[in-house]
Parts: C-alpha cells; structure tokens; sequence
C-alpha cells in the first residue's frame, strides 16, 4: 500500500501537485479493501481523481472542439460552448461556486463551476464562450463542469438561447414518468400549499383530466402567482421525482399563461395491496372546520383559527407491502362500513370513554397487521380509498404456484 | 409534504432474523438519528419488520414499570418482541392478551451482543394486534414471496463490481438495492439453497394445514387441548403422509403445554445458531 500511495504521489508531483499523502492512502484503502479493486486498477483511479480534482485530464489531453450544446452526448469530453446563462441555482455545497442552466440555439444544459476553478463568475443573462470545459453524465442527464483549465470568455453577441433541451413537450399529468424533462402542462390549480422555505414562492397541487401532480415555483423564478381553481398554461417546468413521486418545478425559464377554459381535474386511479401497518394522528373521531372543512387541531383551523367544529370519522392509514408504503384516506361513508361503527355510535363510545382516542384505539384493533386491497384516486402522496376489501385467503393453488416456482430455482 | 418518508416494514421470517448479526446506520457522518438497518442474510435491509404469528408466550420481565417479553413463532422459528413504557400500545395490548394467539406485530429490529459474544436479535414492537389465521396465512404466503424475490436478487448479484468512478460533490449516489445483495452476500455468505428449503418448508407446512382443514371428512374428535379458539387440530396420520411432510419439523403449536413448547424452540435454536454465527468485527 505504501508503494503504491508513493507512486501516486510522483507522479502528482510531476504534474506540481501536492496531495496529502493520507488522502491518497484512504481513497486507494477504500478501493482496494472495500471495493475489491485490483491495486494496478486502484491506483489508476486514485490519480485520476486527483489529476482531475486539479484540472488536469488525465492520460490523453484531447484538443476541445466546439460544440452545440444538443450535441453534448456522452460524459468525459473536452468540450468549447458558445453559450447564455439562462438561470443561476443555489450551490449545494462550497466546492461549487456557481451552477445553473446555459443554452444556446440547441438546447439547454446543466453546468457546475467548481470553487477550485478560480474563474469569474457567470451572470445570469449574459453569453459566453466557455472553452475546455468537460461533459459529465448523472443518469441520462448531462452536464458541463468548469474546472481550473477552463476559460470564460464573454462574448459581444448574444446568443439565441432555446430553453429547455431535447425539445419542450406538452403532456399529461399522468403521462409524467421521468425526472428533469422539460415539460409544458395545461393545468387547474388545485390547492396551494403553505410553503416551508424562503427558496419557495409557492407550492401546491395542480392537475388535469388524467390527475394530479405537486408543483414547485421557486422564489428565484420570479413569476407571477398562480390562484387556486384558475387554469393556466405552464410552459417549460422541469420534471422532478422523490421516492417515487413527481412534482414539477417553474424556475425562471417557464411561462405562466392563463387559459379561459376551465382545465377538468380528474384523477389517476389507483390499487395498492398490502398489510396495514399503522393508523394515523389524525384518525378516528375528528373535528372540522365548518367553513373550510379543514381538521381542527385542538380546535383551531389553520385558515379560521379557533372554530365550533363538526364531527367526522376517518382513517389516515399507511400500507406497506414489503417493498413500498403508500398512505390512505378512509372517508367517513367507508369507514363506517369497515370498521363497523356509525360517527353516532363512535361519538357516543367518545362521550362514555370521555376520550376522543377509544374510536381510534378499536380501528387500530379492528384494522392493524391485516392484509388490505385499496383502490381511489391518486392524490399527492394518498391513495383517497374508493373500495377497501380484507385481502382473499390464501388457497391451495396460491400455495403450489409458489412452491412449484422455488422448486424449479 | 415529503421529506419524512416512513421505512418499509420487511417481511422476514424467524429463522432468517435470527439468523441476523450485522446492522448499520444509512449516514455519511454515522450520527445517532441516522436510521439504523438490520441487514439479512438474503439482503432485506430492515428499519423496521412485519412480523405475523403465534404469540406462545408472555412475560413481564421489567421491575417497577412493566416490560413485555413475547416469543412469536412462524414456520421456520420464533423470534422475541419488546414493549415496554416507549411503547405503551403494544405494552398494553401485550398485557391483555393471552398466549397462544396469533399477533401481528410491527417494530424495530435491534441486535445487541451478550457477555459470551453471541449477537442475539429481538424486535422492539411499535404496534401489535391480535389477528385471525387467515392473516397469518397470508402473511406466510407474502413473506414467502419476497423472501424468493431476494433469493433472485441474491444469484444476480454475485461478486462486488469494480468501482470505475468516483462520485463528484454534486453527484451523490444513491445506495441501490444491489448492493444491499452484495453486502449480505459479503458478510454472510448466504447459503441461498438452505433459505430456499426454509421458504418451501414454511409453504409445505402451511399448505398441509390447508388440506387438512378443507378435509372436513377426516375431522376427528376435538381433543379437549385443543378446544382454544386458536388452537389447531392435530391432523389424521394419514392426511399427514399425503400432505408432501419431506423435511417438515414437527408443528411446535401442535404439540401438548407451553413448556414443551418454549423447549422446542430452545432446541431449535441451538442447532441453528453455530451455523449463522460469526465475528463481529465483520460488521
């Protein structure tokens, strides 16, 4: 090991580079002993790494040549890119000094400026001649990274810039299936949500006649605000995905157009099979605001503060079925069919118990650790339960299916 | 909105859990509110399980306040859960119900190492309910199902690939489950041929109960034993002999007493644990 961390280390001084030989030692431990490199293998990687940490390309010094940015189509190469910068995004972290989005006449594509590059910062709006930057590729998605070889050159023309590459789409909510598409959407605003963070302007629940999709616009987008149960035109968003869920963001490249027609909002049904696991806060004998028909919580609604609430039944539900969990809503109809009670019968249970909680302690023990089928409109991250049905008993036949497909393994 | 998003429960069966020694926490800076996970042998990285069986037996083995021990058996083995004054749910539910029954339980896998240096697991429940057999059934059925799917998961795994790339600051890598294959792969050098026969035999065993309860011709005489709602009929010999019983372990709820019972187990547990057990330090 040794060896190999003083071979590293000539070879980066050859190149006026000066690693801590401990740095070294623990990206090649790292390799060899947990990864399972071969050490040859170990080392090549472990001086790539930081040749390229300090701008040099490793091996062959390929020439740049100029490009369009839809032609950028593989990680790894040296590229020139006559460009405007289209939106500036807040770093994640130190060792980037500026990121965001560029484009010219063919697209539009991330770019990173490493704080180790030293070189001036972009201003949003203005067009450039960025030479010997390199491509780099993060699923199916490409970028360009700034680093200490290359070179900004501001240019005197500007650069017609398209946003949004690979060409902008219109489609369904419901045709929604990948992350960082550039998309346009005819939507109605659903609800808007509270928003937790400065970067937020507003947030919510927008949908067409296939469902619904949480929006994002940010702060920085600067655009006008968007009303509940307006419909609009929502040119180039950005697809996003977390755990399985999309939502779409508007950043300063998307257009908000209002539409005369009303945008029908339907909803994506759904089905979702699997063991009960928990009932909810929130579940049980419930108060609603009369206005708003929002729950109370200690007996204040969010919008209307400090209300006399009607009463309601309903289950907050998670399902989980070993691979993926999905949150329910059991109305008050449903819920009073499965679990066998009446909202009179519970309000009565609540006033003899003087406790609102025994309603949601016999849910918990009619419904807990049992095997449910769902089925209801998808709604940010609910299934809204239309039809609730006890799983089917396992039969013989499921038995010898299972069997014979382990025995034949 | 999103940001909390709860762990899926794992569906292990006993003998697989028990068979657990290695747990991690998912965060580059290890801190103590990163979650923890149980890694199995067939891959299952478990925050947290759901566990469907036979409650055989209770106990209050706290002090001043009381702390739950329960012993849930499924087909292949059983498996002790906790609940004590953090989980006042399950304590309660636990201090009313009697044993034998079926419960469902919901909790948190936690290892810890006693003083002779044997890594013993135990479930901490966050929910428990009684259930009827049918879910137990079910749950046997669903456990079976994803246990094979990490099975599959296992042979396509294989060995740990070269690393090619390493990750740039603003490219953090998610873990995938293939690795969770590879790392179980590592660390327990999983006999993926034993899990398979332990899921055919929890199969085997349930689809004997099966034929015999659709077998209403060769019901016999209820032995008084056996009259708990829960309880089980001993099935005909005959029925026995048709129902595929290569490698079937004798029925532990079957069989007479508790004491038997818990000594069954015991048994059971000594011969599976030299097998599984390995160095710490591994981990």
């Amino acid at each position: 090991m040794k060896e190999l961390v003083d071979q590293i280390v000539a070879r980066l001084r050859e190149q006026k580079i000066e690693v801590p030989e401990e740095e070294i030692a623990s990206r090649l431990k790292k390799l060899v002993e947990d990864f399972r490199v071969p050490e040859g293998e170990a080392r090549r990687s472990v001086l790539n790494y930081f040749l390229k940490e300090h701008g040099m390309m490793p091996l062959t010094r390929s020439n740049s040549e100029k490009v369009k940015v839809s032609e950028i189509a593989g990680p790894g190469r040296w590229v020139d890119l006559e460009v405007k910068v289209l939106d500036l995004w807040e770093p994640a972290t130190e060792a980037i000094s500026q990121t965001g989005l560029i484009g010219d006449g063919s697209g539009s594509i991330k770019f990173v400026k490493w704080a180790k590059s030293g070189l001036p910062d972009l201003e949003m709006g203005k067009s450039y001649l960025l030479k010997r930057v390199v491509t780099d590729e993060f699923q199916g998605r490409f970028s360009v990274k700034l680093n200490r070889t290359s070179q900004i050159e501001p240019l005197e023309q500007e650069i017609e810039a398209k946003p949004g590459s690979r060409g902008v789409e219109q489609l369904k909510v419901a045709e929604i299936g990948e992350q960082g598409c550039w998309i346009d959407l005819r939507v109605k605003v659903v609800q808007l949500w509270e928003t937790n963070s400065d970067a937020i302007s507003q947030s919510g629940l927008i949908g067409d006649e296939t469902g619904s999709i949480k929006f994002v616009k940010w702060a920085k987008a600067d655009l006008p605000n968007l009303e509940e149960g307006k419909s609009y035109l929502l040119g180039n968003l950005v697809t996003d995905e977390f755990q399985g869920r999309f939502s779409v963001k508007l950043n300063r490249t998307s257009r908000i157009e209002p539409l005369e027609e009303e945008v029908q909002v339907g909803s994506q049904s759904a089905e979702f099979k699997g063991a009960l696991v928990d009932i909810q806060k929130g579940s049980g004998l419930i108060k609603r605001c009369p206005t708003g028909k929002r729950s109370l919580a200690k007996g204040i609604c969010s919008e209307h503060g400090k209300v006399e609430g009607t009463y309601d039944l309903r289950i907050k539900g998670v399902i989980d079925d070993g691979q993926r969990v999905q949150d329910v809503l059991i109305n008050r109809e449903t819920t009073e069919r499965l679990v066998g009670i009446t909202l009179e019968d519970a309000k009565k249970m609540a006033m003899e118990a003087l406790d609102h909680e025994v309603v949601c302690s016999l849910m918990e023990g009619k419904l807990v650790g049992r095997y449910f089928s769902v089925t209801g409109p998808r709604v940010d991250r609910y299934i809204l339960v239309e039809t609730i049905n006890e799983a089917e008993a396992v039969t013989i036949a499921d038995l010898d299916e299972l069997i014979g497909m382990l025995e034949a393994d | 909105m999103a940001g909390f998003s709860r762990e899926v429960a794992r569906r292990v069966f006993a003998e697989e859990l028990k068979s657990c020694n290695y747990s991690f926490r998912e965060s580059e800076d290890q801190s103590q509110y990163a979650p923890q996970y149980l890694l199995t042998p067939t891959g299952a990285k478990c925050n947290r399980v759901f566990i469907v069986g036979t409650l055989t037996e209770k106990d209050d083995i706290g002090g001043d306040t009381e702390y739950w021990r329960g012993r849930v058996v499924d087909p292949t083995g059983s498996i002790l859960i906790y609940a004590g004054q953090y989980q006042p749910e399950a304590a309660q539910i636990m201090a009313n119900m009697e044993a034998p029954a079926f419960v469902a339980v919901v909790g948190k896998p936690n290892l810890y190492q006693t003083e002779d240096g044997n890594i013993i697991i135990s479930i901490r429940a966050e929910a428990m309910q009684r259930v009827d057999e049918a879910t137990r059934d079910q749950w046997i059925m669903d456990t079976a199902k994803r246990t094979h799917e990490r099975l599959k998961a296992l042979k396509d795994a294989g060995p740990v690939p070269i690393s090619d790339s390493f990750s740039t600051a603003d490219r953090v890598s998610a873990p995938s489950p293939v690795q969770d294959f590879q790392r179980a792969l590592e660390h327990y050098h999983t006999d993926v041929e034993h899990y398979r026969k332990t899921v055919i035999h929890a199969l085997t065993s349930l689809k004997g109960e099966l034929i015999q309860d659709n077998t209403p011709e060769k019901a016999v005489p209820v032995p008084a034993l056996a009259a708990k709602p829960d309880a089980r009929i001993e099935p005909p010999a005959e029925v026995k002999e048709k129902g595929k019983s290569e490698g079937r372990k004798p029925k532990m709820k079957k069989s007479g007493s508790l004491a038997e019972l818990a000594e069954q187990d015991d048994i059971e547990q000594v011969e599976e644990v030299p097998i599984f057990k390995r160095p710490m330090s591994e981990g």
